[in-house]
């Protein structure tokens, strides 16, 4: 699939902006603070109506303005449709084929897209947060219905929650109904980790050759779920709904005196070992930046392979950040397949036949001109 | 302001209603001053009477200008089944299925934690007394379908379970008169669930 047109409106630093796109390679050529990344993040957005860089829709408005807008067209299966979404202090609206949906389960996953940031060279070192928001974000793009359960999940944890911390206020406490909210919270819970359990016998599948590619066939990489919760990845729906209502029992008044809920997707983690020795801890930089980028050039590949189409690659400022080994590595792995935008300050020092036949677009202060 | 002070009062007035914003309170402030003089006056009155007339009946809860209310009072309706529903206007729409002959009991709200709103907030306790002095044979829990209203109709089934009272909860699925292919994905997988054999 590929974007072709992409128009913002009132979005961050413009205040009105109209592209058209190559179906192949487009760089973003600017200086800093120009407002290269803000086109990546536009079309990030754009697909999964969620900002890569901040929660806060608000900030995504240009500033002393009251709405910010994001069209585009996509391209996908022979077929162009348009995408719209409308930020303003309301919320958000989002229009697919120029109607409005009602559930953002219903819009995401028409346009799919993996981003490649430099927070992503994080991912493997950084908080359990960051890998969970990785896993969510990526099923979600390829099931809508796991962006339902989790957004029912979280309601229902907030809820379970504020009960827990008044029984530990008052010191007095209706178990009945803390055994309904977690009869209530098991259902979404086992449904994630099932699906996350599906979702990472795919990403490990695609990840594996292409780290041992990356890696000159020196390294294995090894990818598991680190649960908080006693199962393991066969197990079928029905018995992990069986063992979080065995834990939940036995957490029962370790919770209450906590006030917090100690269980459940939203404590459990990914860790990855190259040959045996876990990355995080003792993996070099470089181990670490080269499993964030298997992780990333995985996706794009087991997006193909659920979807059929392959996704949209966002490059934001991290070709430089690469080493020549890895650059060409992932440009051989997107040539002329995958509509890539890369951001960048500056292509000197890319050679590459890749980015010889892109399309450049300068940046400068807000304004867009295409080369040539 | 830039308004007298009594329309600016009215003004304020409408805007403390719901879904009506300052335009719109505006709007309908200056259609009042056009207004007959005896249809304001009546519009006056019916907000004051609805006000002061209208209590909950001390029975099921429901709105009513004479206590118990009328539902309550009829000997021809059965009373061995009693809906469960937050608010006085699901009471309404029940009624203009005009299929329902049982009673009612209105909770006034959910159970939400987080809105410090538990059981004893909202009608559950008189339910409870009701169930101990009625000759109640079924309670059909009809709490809107999200997770507060699914939280409540769960917690009320298993207080009243003990007591052997038989609990059914009212089925969600796809609406009369739909499409299949037009249903989102979770309604469907809810349809699937509670399909029944023919």
């Amino acid at each position: 699939m590929h974007i072709n047109e992409l128009s913002l409106k009132n979005y961050r630093n413009y205040e009105s902006l109209d592209l058209t796109f190559d179906h192949k390679v487009n760089v973003i050529i600017g200086e800093n603070a120009q407002g290269k990344t803000n086109i990546m993040e536009s079309i990030y957005v754009l697909a999964l109506t969620k900002s890569h860089r901040t929660s806060k829709d608000k900030e995504l408005i240009k500033w002393d303005e009251s709405y910010a807008k994001i069209k585009g067209s996509v391209v996908k299966r022979n077929r162009q449709f348009p995408l719209e979404l409308i930020f303003s202090n309301k919320g958000k609206k989002a229009k697919l084929n120029h109607i409005e949906q009602q559930r953002l389960s219903d819009y995401i996953g028409a346009l799919n897209v993996v981003m490649f940031a430099p927070e992503d060279l994080n991912l493997v070192k950084g908080s359990p947060q960051e890998r969970r928001r990785f896993i969510d974000m990526e099923i979600g793009q390829i099931q809508p219905i796991y962006v339902y359960h989790l957004g029912q999940f979280q309601k229902i944890l907030k809820q379970r929650n504020a009960l827990l911390k008044d029984y530990q206020r008052k010191q007095q406490m209706d178990r009945t109904m803390l055994r309904v909210m977690t009869e209530q919270i098991i259902e979404h819970a086992a449904t994630i980790i099932h699906r996350r359990f599906k979702f990472l016998q795919l990403l490990r599948k695609w990840a594996q050759p292409i780290h041992l590619g990356i890696s000159r066939h020196l390294e294995k990489l090894e990818i598991t779920y680190d649960a908080s919760i006693e199962v393991s990845e066969n197990m079928e729906l029905s018995k992990i709904v069986e063992v979080y209502q065995k834990q939940f029992e036995d957490m029962e008044t370790k919770e209450i005196e906590r006030g917090t809920s100690l269980i459940g997707p939203h404590r459990d983690d990914l860790v990855f070992h190259l040959n045996g020795k876990e990355v995080q801890t003792y993996g070099s930089q470089g181990q670490q930046r080269t499993t964030a980028l298997s992780l990333k050039l995985a996706e794009i590949e087991l997006i193909y392979s659920e979807v059929g189409e392959y996704p949209i690659l966002l490059l934001d400022d991290v070709l430089s950040e690469l080493d020549d080994h890895r650059q060409s590595h992932l440009l051989n792995t997107i040539q002329g397949k995958v509509q890539t935008f890369v951001s960048t300050t500056s292509v000197d020092g890319i050679e590459h036949d890749t980015l010889k036949k892109a399309e450049i677009f300068h940046v400068h202060q807000g304004a867009v001109s295409k080369e040539g | 302001m830039y308004y007298p002070e009594p329309i600016s009062k009215l003004v304020d007035s409408f805007t403390k209603l719901p879904g009506i914003g300052p335009k719109t309170a505006v709007r309908l402030a200056f259609f009042v001053l056009n207004m007959k003089e005896e249809d304001v006056l009546d519009f006056a009155k019916s907000l004051v009477n609805a006000k002061r007339e209208l209590t909950h009946c001390s029975i099921c809860g429901h709105i009513t200008d004479q206590d118990p209310c009328s539902i309550c009072q009829d000997d021809t309706r059965d009373e061995t089944t009693i809906c469960v529903v937050q608010d006085p206007k699901d009471v309404i729409a029940m009624e203009k299925m005009k299929d329902y002959r049982g009673k009612y009991h209105v909770l006034h709200g959910a159970i939400s934690p987080m809105d410090g709103i538990g059981p004893e907030d909202i009608n559950v306790p008189t339910l409870i007394s009701r169930l101990k002095d009625e000759n109640v044979q079924e309670l059909i829990l009809a709490t809107n379908p999200n997770i507060e209203g699914e939280a409540t109709a769960m917690y009320i089934s298993r207080l009243v379970k003990p007591a052997g009272i038989k609990t059914t909860r009212i089925a969600h699925g796809l609406p009369v008169g739909g499409d299949l292919e037009y249903a989102d994905e979770v309604t469907l997988s809810k349809a699937l669930e509670g399909r029944r054999e023919l």
